[in-house]
């Protein structure tokens, strides 16, 4: 995908000191481009999706999101973690749930295995949609590659689910 | 042999203290012979001088100085110190130095005779300061009361004899008239001035032979003169600061209180010009303390009335110019620093005086205490509180640039004026300075350290206009503020002078550089524009016809403009088409561009017919558009008219209560209203009248205020707030402000405070959006 490629990087080889001058460059185009999507991120309307820098490093982020209405997680409030790596936003940010999460397709220890953080990831994308896609992937899980098989199993029964999912909360409740 | 009996008897007769009494007999001069010789056969002459010396120092200290004292009440009050009482104790005392006097002259006389009576005087025995010390040990606290009341009349009567010889030949109407003397207090025939004056000096004489005068008067006497001489600067000087006072109360202290004491102390010869050196010694002493008194107190009157001068300024320059002199002379910077500056937190520095009086105040502060210091210190340290008041008050800015613009109170305008000149200098100052570093001057010692550190940076040749607008410490708020008024200005008045405004923008231009002011160019720019494209379209034929009214618009360039607050307002349909005529016929001309309409803002020139009467006025659009609706129906519920006008109902509410004043629309029912067609009672107001209230709407601003601004600046960061406590549950203040910084001020570009956010998120505490608990804050749940 061209539009995955640093366009720094699709150049000929440059030199040493030259690559290095460049990195630097493109680590300020990263963090302006970092700011500007934290400026949409908070003057734009969305419910349930937030984020923010966790501390004076804007390439790690906290970000929050709260389970859509008429989903099995309404309500409940999940916690993230995004790190940006230095060629952001050819490559994506790493996404973890800081939140312990019953849910299909993130396993135990918070990984999220959904496709547009993978190999399908775009230049185009922000963390903007990122958060929103994390957020419907709650609602509709992709049962046909768990993570998580146990849920995987039970998704199919909502209600039970639902009651699953509420003691699994308050187990974890403390941590 | 001597018959000692004899001798006793003898001795006892010639000196008559042996036998407790104070007098002096005249004794034969044989007998007296007879006795000193058989007093020194016997070897006796010292043990019966010693003897006699004894006697006579007990006298003194037992007899004589209580009885001098004896005339004089312990306690005198000194409240109840009216002329009788004075008077009294002036006979009093004058009686008692005469007596005083007579057994002093007695005992020197038998002084006289006992140092005949030992082969070698004894040259310790000095009565003067004998007499003195029994004098001193013995006063009674009442004394100095006395001594003071009989120079003051004698003061007085000197006072009177001299003016009365000053003036007897210029009117002698005023002292027929007065028909009194008011020193005696008798009538002006039987005036005892005279003979009373012969006393006091006799008295004076009399005090200086025994060598008392500067002992037992010498306090009085300073303090007397002292309390004189502010009594007459304070009669003199007090409140009138057109005038300059110190030479001619100079003169007047060495004609009056100079000569007065020249008189006290060299009674014997009043011929003043025939003096002994002692006498002007004494004097000349007086002179100098008395003199630098008189600075003093010059002084001090004129730094205690120093608001009226500040306020007087400049006609009050020469009380400015006394200052100085007695400044130069006695440092009483720290004084003056420290009463001006309680004067000016008493006078004005507080809720009470409008600010535009408060501005007013410190230029005229700003010019006075330059006038007096140049070194800037005094005004830094005096003005920094009223800098910092002024910054608290929201309404500075606006002020300033009024008086800025507008002629006022304040001279600013003048002082913008002044502006070019002062530029201009300042490009040469800073050779000048170099030129002329032999006139430096030091800074005055007697400033804190502390306050010198933070004055030595500033800009102490700064002029007035820069002073005001440092209030702020910024220019570009300042600009702003302009830029608003300017904007009201403009779309209040519609025939505005362009002129005046234009003369203005340059001044300003020339002090606060182009770019600052450049949208207010384009402004300015915008309006006259606006007329050219008015009169075009106005003369285009296709426009014209079926036109319903006259239109005549501002076109302005809304980057250039500062925002509109956000009042709407729907147009009828009727009306609405009319503009877009005329936005059609502006598209034609100017191709590309389209206009959008504001049509809140603006000037409706009406004509109304209801019942019996017609009224021509111009209102506001809204209002225009209220009676509008209610041509078509009669009454209206304040929801029906809110929606279809777009105007919120309590805004509404209010652009209604004007017609409601006027008695052409009436609220029936709460809520209701309804046309008034009927002559109603409340009709018989006159144009004039509403020329009024149609001022009183003006006032409104179609600005965004400043504060409506910042306010929208502030709720960007909000959102940032959020959306960092949302993520990171709970910051610290300093926390919060850093991130901000960091994240948040890079996409607006403001600057703002800790303290300003503190008191942001505070707000939002009293508001329950935000919790503070533990030095953190967090989101409200």
């Amino acid at each position: 995908m061209a539009q995955n490629i640093s366009p720094e990087h699709s150049g000929v080889d440059t030199g040493k000191q030259g690559a290095n001058s460049c990195a630097a460059k493109h680590g300020h185009a990263v963090s302006k481009r970092l700011q500007k999507e934290l400026m949409n991120l908070m003057m734009g309307t969305e419910k349930g999706i937030s984020a923010f820098p966790d501390g004076e490093n804007i390439f790690k982020w906290i970000g929050t999101i709260t389970g859509a209405a008429n989903t099995v997680y309404a309500g409940q409030k999940y916690r993230l973690s995004l790190e940006f790596p230095n060629s952001y936003p050819y490559a994506p940010p790493a996404v973890k749930f800081l939140t312990p999460c019953f849910h299909p397709n993130v396993d135990l220890a918070g990984c999220i295995c959904l496709d547009i953080l993978k190999d399908k990831w775009s230049a185009l994308y922000d963390v903007r949609t990122i958060l929103l896609s994390i957020q419907s992937l709650l609602g509709e899980p992709n049962n046909d590659s768990p993570l998580n098989a146990q849920a995987a199993m039970m998704w199919a029964d909502q209600a039970e689910y639902k009651k699953y999912l509420d003691a699994f909360y308050e187990k974890h409740k403390d941590t | 042999m001597v018959d000692i009996d004899n001798l006793w008897i003898e001795l006892s007769r010639n000196f008559p203290v042996l036998s407790g009494s104070v007098c002096f007999v005249e004794t034969d001069s044989g007998n007296f012979q007879k006795l000193r010789e058989d007093v020194i056969r016997l070897g006796l002459s010292e043990s019966v001088s010693e003897i006699l010396w004894s006697e006579f120092q007990s006298a003194i200290r037992d007899k004589v100085v209580p009885l001098f004292w004896s005339n004089f009440p312990v306690r005198v009050d000194t409240s109840k110190c009216d002329f009788e009482l004075r008077y009294q104790l002036f006979l009093r005392f004058a009686a008692a130095v005469e007596n005083l006097y007579k057994t002093f002259n007695c005992l020197k006389l038998l002084l006289n005779r006992l140092n005949k009576l030992s082969l070698i005087p004894n040259k310790k025995w000095n009565l003067n300061s004998t007499l003195l010390e029994a004098l001193l040990g013995q006063m009674p606290t009442g004394f100095n009361e006395a001594v003071l009341a009989f120079y003051y009349v004698a003061f007085q009567i000197h006072l009177q004899l001299h003016s009365k010889n000053a003036r007897v030949l210029l009117d002698a109407d005023v002292i027929l008239k007065k028909a009194e003397c008011h020193v005696c207090n008798k009538k002006i025939n039987s005036c005892e001035c005279l003979s009373l004056e012969s006393t006091v000096n006799k008295v004076n004489t009399a005090l200086r032979e025994m060598e008392l005068l500067d002992g037992i008067a010498g306090q009085s006497l300073t303090s007397l003169v002292q309390k004189c001489i502010q009594e007459h600067i304070k009669e003199t000087c007090h409140g009138i600061f057109d005038r300059s006072f110190l030479r001619q109360l100079e003169n007047w202290l060495d004609e009056t209180v100079i000569s007065w004491l020249r008189k006290v102390f060299s009674p014997t010869c009043l011929n003043t010009s025939v003096n002994d050196a002692e006498t002007t010694n004494i004097v000349k002493g007086f002179k100098v303390k008395l003199t630098y008194f008189l600075y003093e107190n010059v002084a001090l009157s004129i730094i205690e009335q120093f608001f009226s001068i500040i306020i007087d300024f400049p006609e009050s320059i020469p009380a400015i110019d006394d200052l100085k002199i007695c400044m130069e002379k006695i440092d009483m910077r720290k004084h003056f620093i420290q009463t001006l500056s309680n004067t000016l937190k008493i006078r004005v520095l507080h809720p009470g005086v409008n600010t535009m009086d408060i501005l007013t105040g410190y230029i005229a502060a700003i010019k006075a205490i330059r006038y007096l210091d140049n070194s800037g210190i005094i005004l830094e340290t005096v003005t920094a509180p009223i800098r910092e008041y002024l910054c608290k008050r929201s309404d500075t800015v606006r002020r300033v640039v009024t008086g800025l613009t507008e002629e006022g109170p304040t001279d600013l305008t003048e002082e913008l004026a002044k502006g070019e000149t002062v530029k201009d200098n300042d490009k040469i100052d800073g050779n000048e300075e170099l030129n002329n570093w032999e006139n430096w001057l030091p800074d005055s010692f007697g400033i804190d350290q502390s306050a010198r550190v933070q004055l030595t940076n500033i800009n102490r040749s700064a002029d007035i206009i820069s002073m005001v607008v440092d209030i702020y410490g910024s220019k570009e708020l300042f600009m702003n503020e302009y830029r608003n008024l300017m904007a009201d200005r403009l779309l209040t008045s519609l025939d505005f002078n362009a002129d005046k405004e234009i003369r203005n923008l340059e001044l300003l231009k020339l002090r606060f550089g182009e770019s600052l002011l450049h949208s207010c160019e384009v402004m300015l720019k915008d309006i006259t524009d606006s007329k050219r494209i008015n009169s075009h379209i106005a003369s285009d034929s296709k426009f014209n016809e079926n036109k319903m009214f006259d239109i005549s618009t501002f076109i302005i360039s809304a980057q250039f403009w500062p925002s509109f607050n956000k009042e709407s307002l729907e147009l009828p349909e009727e009306i609405a088409n009319e503009f877009d005529k005329y936005t059609k016929a502006y598209e034609a001309y100017k191709g590309n561009r389209t206009l959008n309409w504001r049509p809140v803002t603006g000037r409706v020139s009406i004509v109304i017919e209801i019942g019996e009467r017609i009224i021509e006025m111009a209102v506001a659009p809204t209002q225009a558009i209220i009676l509008y609706h209610f041509q078509s129906k009669d009454e209206w519920t304040l929801e029906d008219l809110s929606q279809i006008t777009k105007v919120p109902s309590t805004i509404l509410r209010r652009r209604i209560g004007f017609w409601i004043t006027h008695g052409i629309i009436g609220e029936t029912r709460p809520g209701i209203f309804k046309l008034l067609e009927e002559d109603g009672k409340k009709s018989q107001f006159d144009t004039k009248n509403i020329n009024q209230t149609l001022g009183d709407e003006d006032v409104e601003s179609a600005m965004a205020s400043a504060s409506d601004q910042r306010e929208e600046e502030l709720q960007v960061f909000w959102s940032y707030i959020v959306g960092m406590l949302t993520n990171l549950d709970s910051l610290p203040l300093d926390r919060i402000h850093q991130m901000l910084k960091l994240f948040a001020s890079h996409g607006v570009g403001i600057e703002f405070t800790q303290d300003e956010l503190k008191n942001f998120l505070q707000r939002k505490v009293r508001e329950h959006k935000l919790i503070y608990s533990g030095g953190v804050y967090q989101l409200y749940k």
